[in-house]
């Protein structure tokens, strides 16, 4: 385990070195302070804002299994709906960028992953009680 | 060997000012690597994210950590590889360059396809992770974190946050490899969309960034090895009916994130498909493009087009002289870097024959430009092993139609195994190099 640990360590050292760099050291990258500026503005809107929430919520409004992972299902089929949402129409001219109604998808995604933990909790609340 | 905190449990209840220590700090020996109980901790300090309350779930411990760890590792890994090798594959090194073989068609398709997938797979799974390890962020140890079954119920602080200089080094990895891990994760995810909302070049970006996280993500592994193995197998702490709630939503998360977007990639999942940025079937001639004549500026070709030759026996074609040739067929998808692909029957000349009648070995590397102005690719090159592949045309004609603008009129490379980018539109000269 030991020989394993610092191997391993010594190793993710030289890619972090590697990575920093050719950050610091590539021609494209004029200004390697704007890559370090989004780097902590994203931890600080993640770990100072978005978490927090999160688990204030979780803690104070969410009760059941069944709700919670409605909640994590939905959160994740979010992420992924929103930047197309977000964009939706701007495709620089080009009509196969972007081609689906995308809110459209994303109520329905919302809605389906609803009725599928709607019926979860049913089907548990009948075996526990039968 | 932990040394057994004097303090009276209940010291809290006697409460004292803000900024005033709530026990003497003379009856600790600190060591390297004591836990403090949390009443320990300033007084001062207990206030917010700091509460020994502070966070009530059951699921900020180890085993889930472990879990969810090891399933947002092999994402990672599977990101990290994949798109290393496209990166490759677009910029080869001189070395490599005469190595990489036209086999199999559809390799790229594949691997920039597990690029697209496992980066968004690892969204739901990131979030996961971060939010069962949250407490840490404030000292919290993690439930059963402790070796010591008599402290494993009890709520321990590290204090101070900063105990050595190689804890040090740690917190700051941990910052290095989140910070990367969210960059990564969200550049990508817009890129997919040509969406670039930042002052900095995407590509290089992603690239050195994967480097940084890959290597804060060894270094984790590295300093958590202990905590990892001691929490490996299921059997390694009691069964929790909250844990297999989250693991199965998580699960649950990560699939339906893959299911809605991989269908830009995957023919199966296609009906499924709600989230992607492009949808295979969808576009010009049933292809979608990424870029278009007029971002190329190629919506109008020259009257007096004409495909240049450049060998050891330069000529040149018309379009009629191109379309009197014999005509060979393909079927091979595009894939581009964005992670979609489709597939679609190409016919034109063979690239091979076109060569070889200027006279070219079979070794020689050809150099292919646009008739486009400006842009990265304008000028591609391409190893002989493509260069000859029996299948890699230049393509007149798509899906049974002659070529739209947007899909290169009058003539495009198509070839096996080759990043979007590289299957270069509006073809004005061939070299032999």
């Amino acid at each position: 385990m030991r020989t394993f640990r610092v191997v391993t360590a010594l190793a993710g050292t030289g890619l972090i070195g590697y990575g920093v760099y050719g950050l610091l050291h590539d021609s494209y990258i004029t200004d390697p302070l704007d890559v370090l500026v989004w780097l902590f503005g994203g931890l600080l809107i993640h770990d100072g804002l978005w978490v927090p929430v999160l688990c204030a919520l979780g803690a104070g409004f969410v009760r059941g299994p069944v709700l919670r992972g409605w909640l994590i299902v939905a959160a994740a089929v979010t992420a992924v709906a929103l930047p197309p949402l977000l964009r939706d129409g701007r495709n620089n001219g080009n009509a196969s960028l972007l081609p689906l109604p995308y809110l459209r998808n994303w109520l329905l995604a919302l809605a389906v992953t609803a009725v599928a933990a709607a019926v979860t909790a049913l089907v548990s609340r009948t075996r526990r009680r039968g | 060997m932990r040394p057994k905190p004097e303090a009276p449990p209940n010291a809290g209840a006697v409460r004292p000012t803000p900024g005033e220590l709530a026990e003497p700090q003379t009856t600790i020996r600190v060591s390297r690597d004591v836990d403090f109980p949390l009443s320990l901790l300033p007084q001062s300090l207990r206030r917010g994210p700091f509460r020994e309350d502070a966070f009530t779930s059951v699921l900020h411990e180890p085993r889930t950590t472990v879990v969810v760890g090891r399933w947002l590792g092999a994402a990672l890994v599977v990101c990290f590889m994949t798109g290393l090798l496209s990166h490759v594959l677009q910029q080869p090194p001189t070395w490599l360059r005469d190595h990489l073989p036209s086999r199999p068609v559809n390799g790229y398709r594949v691997t920039q396809g597990l690029h697209v997938i496992s980066g968004i797979a690892a969204i739901p799974l990131l979030g996961a992770k971060l939010w069962a390890v949250y407490p840490r962020l404030f000292g919290h140890k993690l439930l059963g974190d402790s070796h010591d079954p008599r402290l494993r119920k009890s709520k321990l602080f590290e204090w101070p946050p900063v105990r050595s200089v190689l804890h040090a080094l740690e917190r700051l990895g941990i910052a290095v490899l989140v910070s990367t891990m969210l960059l990564e994760l969200f550049i990508g995810l817009l890129n997919i969309l040509e969406w670039y909302p930042w002052p900095f070049p995407f590509r290089q970006t992603h690239f050195w960034l994967a480097w940084v996280a890959t290597g804060g993500l060894l270094v984790h592994v590295a300093a958590k090895g202990p905590m990892i193995a001691q929490h490996w197998r299921r059997g390694s702490v009691p069964g929790l009916r909250q844990r297999r709630a989250f693991l199965g939503a998580v699960t649950v998360a990560a699939v339906a994130v893959t299911a809605t977007t991989a269908g830009q990639t995957v023919p199966w999942l296609r009906r499924l498909t709600l989230f992607a940025p492009r949808r295979p079937d969808l576009g010009e001639l049933g292809l979608p493009v990424t870029r278009t004549a007029a971002q190329a500026n190629t919506t109008v070709t020259p009257p007096d087009w004409r495909l240049r030759i450049d060998g050891p026996r330069p000529y040149e074609l018309t379009m009629d002289q191109l379309l009197a040739l014999p005509q060979s067929e393909s079927r091979l998808p595009i894939a581009c870097v964005e992670g979609w692909s489709a597939s679609a029957h190409w016919s034109g000349v063979r690239l091979r024959d076109l060569l070889a009648r200027a006279g070219a070995p079979p070794t020689a590397r050809v150099r292919v430009t646009s008739l486009e102005a400006n842009g990265p690719y304008r000028v591609m090159e391409m190893p002989a092993a493509f260069a000859q592949d029996p299948l890699t045309l230049l393509a007149l004609r798509v899906n049974g139609r002659v070529l739209t603008a947007d899909h290169g009129y009058p003539a495009r490379i198509i070839a096996p195994n080759r990043p979007g980018v590289l299957q270069t539109k509006w073809v004005a000269r061939l070299e032999v190099i």
